[in-house]
């Protein structure tokens, strides 16, 4: 039968795919080697945040460092992603979370103190993928469980925990990569003993206005995202203290750095000049605003002095 | 093996989240698909009739089909927010043109001879379309509704990017994840689902043929 022989050639097709991706990964190789030039490729994630502080790196660079030819590949889909490209050769530089890198990556279990999870992430990195993680830009863009002001007033919920009082009325909306990760909604769950009506997993981008617009209740928001104090939105103290510290740090592959002098120095000159409220003031730029990233890069490397 | 037996270990330890996004999928598609069909085939007997609007009705049509799927469901956002109601309005407006396309040639190619016989019968206008064109055209049309059918399922997966569920859920949760047995066990359903749906209509296209037409 027709229907039969199309079935398991898709089978086959799609077998073979999962034999073939198993070992390949991206394959996306840069145009590199093409001419003698140095090159550094910085990459990030989907979301403002990243495309900001990738920004920073990818001008800083170009400004200080005219020789060294930069190339973005922004928009990737998520730390894991990243993760691939870093250890494929696909991209040098990226900004990475402590918390990510710790428990995403390294299936390690939570580190509360954030030196110490700092030290364990860098040194892992060193180890597995000669990756030198820098110094952290001083922001902590952790998950931050959020629901709207005036529900959480009437309902009385000050912290994650108090979310078991209202668990059969929430809807939760947050990213793809929040669904799966153990230092997402899983690992959440299990924390806390809370198991919340229904989750919606969505572009994270859309996260914010799909609650303004009341189409889900609650949201695990990006604690430097903007919009939380704009759309009226309360942040909900993680109060057993679930999700790691996530310190945003530049980390760039130890080959890169012998390759190109200077370069380590350069970008630690990033370190401690962000902290949360300035993070979410750069974010608010673009998201509210309607700035461009590399305009707010610009900005905020000029006005430190930096460029 | 070894690669087939983990993906089947992890089917079997994701059953319910599969059913699940399966039957999201199947709702949203077959929603959409529908009314595509309620408002594509009369759209398209009307511009058989008023041949006038057919340069524009196809023209829309086209222009829609012309536009990024992933433009479309952005667009959406503003008006219809998210979930599943503007995924079910973007792979609506997917679905119109072949239906909408085939619908006006199916109608537009009977043969002139058959209608001659139909008016010496003194079949009046309504009649002629009803007993002549549309039995004679049905197989065209529900050749466009394959095509549509068949392109609906693929197009759904991109609901679950606005919180709309279905398998792309597991497929854009896979790629973040960088987890290619989550990839396959959205993507293989998906494929199964749109050959089967390919399959019964061209089952039903035959069952429609008239005696007359069939081989």
């Amino acid at each position: 039968m027709r229907f039969l022989r199309n079935l398991s050639i898709t089978i086959i097709i799609a077998m073979l795919f999962t034999s073939l991706t198993g070992c390949s990964g991206l394959n996306t190789k840069a145009e590199s080697d093409s001419n003698s030039d140095k090159q550094l490729i910085i990459g990030g994630t989907t979301y403002t945040e990243q495309f900001i502080v990738s920004e920073l790196l990818a001008t800083l660079v170009e400004e200080k460092m005219p020789d060294v030819k930069v190339v973005r590949k922004q928009g990737l889909n998520g730390t894991m992603v990243v993760h691939s490209a870093m250890t494929n050769g696909d991209i040098d530089a990226a900004v990475e979370y402590i918390g990510s890198g710790l428990m995403q990556i390294l299936h390690k279990d939570l580190i509360r103190d954030p030196d110490e999870a700092y030290k364990v992430v860098k040194d892992n990195y060193h180890d597995k993928w000669h990756i030198k993680w820098l110094k952290p830009l001083g922001f902590n863009n952790t998950y931050a469980m959020v629901v709207k002001k005036d529900y959480a007033k009437a309902h009385g919920l000050k912290n994650s925990s108090d979310l078991s009082k209202v668990a059969s009325d929430i809807t939760l909306g947050c990213s793809m990569e929040f669904s799966e990760r153990p230092d997402g909604y899983p690992g959440w769950k299990k924390a806390y003993g809370i198991d919340l009506k229904d989750i919606v997993p969505m572009d994270s981008g859309i996260m914010y206005s799909s609650i303004k617009n009341g189409e889900v209740n609650a949201i695990s928001a990006f604690a430097t995202d903007g919009r939380i104090p704009e759309f009226d939105l309360q942040v909900l103290e993680d109060d057993k203290e679930f999700f790691p510290p996530y310190y945003a740090v530049p980390m760039i592959k130890e080959e890169k750095l012998k390759e190109i002098p200077g370069l380590e120095e350069l970008i630690n000159k990033l370190g401690d000049k962000i902290n949360d409220k300035e993070m979410m003031k750069l974010n608010a730029k673009v998201d509210i605003d309607g700035m461009e990233p590399h305009e707010v890069a610009k900005e905020f490397l000029k006005e430190n002095n930096l460029i | 093996m070894a690669v087939l037996n983990e993906y089947i270990s992890f089917i079997i330890e994701r059953s319910d989240q599969l059913l699940t996004l399966t039957g999201e999928h199947i709702y949203l598609t077959l929603i959409a698909v529908v009314i595509a069909i309620a408002i594509g085939v009369p759209l398209g007997i009307l511009i058989t009739r008023v041949k006038k609007l057919s340069g524009f009705v196809i023209g829309l049509a086209n222009a829609l089909q012309a536009m990024p799927s992933l433009a479309m469901l952005g667009f959406m956002i503003p008006i219809l927010g998210i979930g599943s109601r503007p995924s079910i309005v973007m792979i609506f407006l997917y679905s119109l043109l072949p239906i909408i396309k085939n619908t006006y040639i199916g109608l537009s190619n009977v043969d002139e001879s058959m209608l001659e016989a139909g008016k010496g019968m003194g079949m009046t206008g309504g009649q002629l379309m009803r007993m002549v064109q549309l039995p004679l055209a049905l197989p065209v049309i529900m050749g466009g509704i394959r095509i549509s059918a068949v392109t609906a399922v693929g197009l759904t997966t991109l609901a679950a990017l606005i919180g709309a569920g279905g398998l792309g859920q597991l497929i854009y949760r896979g790629i973040s994840m960088v987890n290619n047995k989550m990839i396959i066990a959205g993507a293989i359903p998906a494929m199964i689902l749109a050959l089967l749906v390919d399959f019964v209509l061209s089952l039903m296209e035959k069952a429609v043929t008239p005696k007359g037409l069939r081989k």
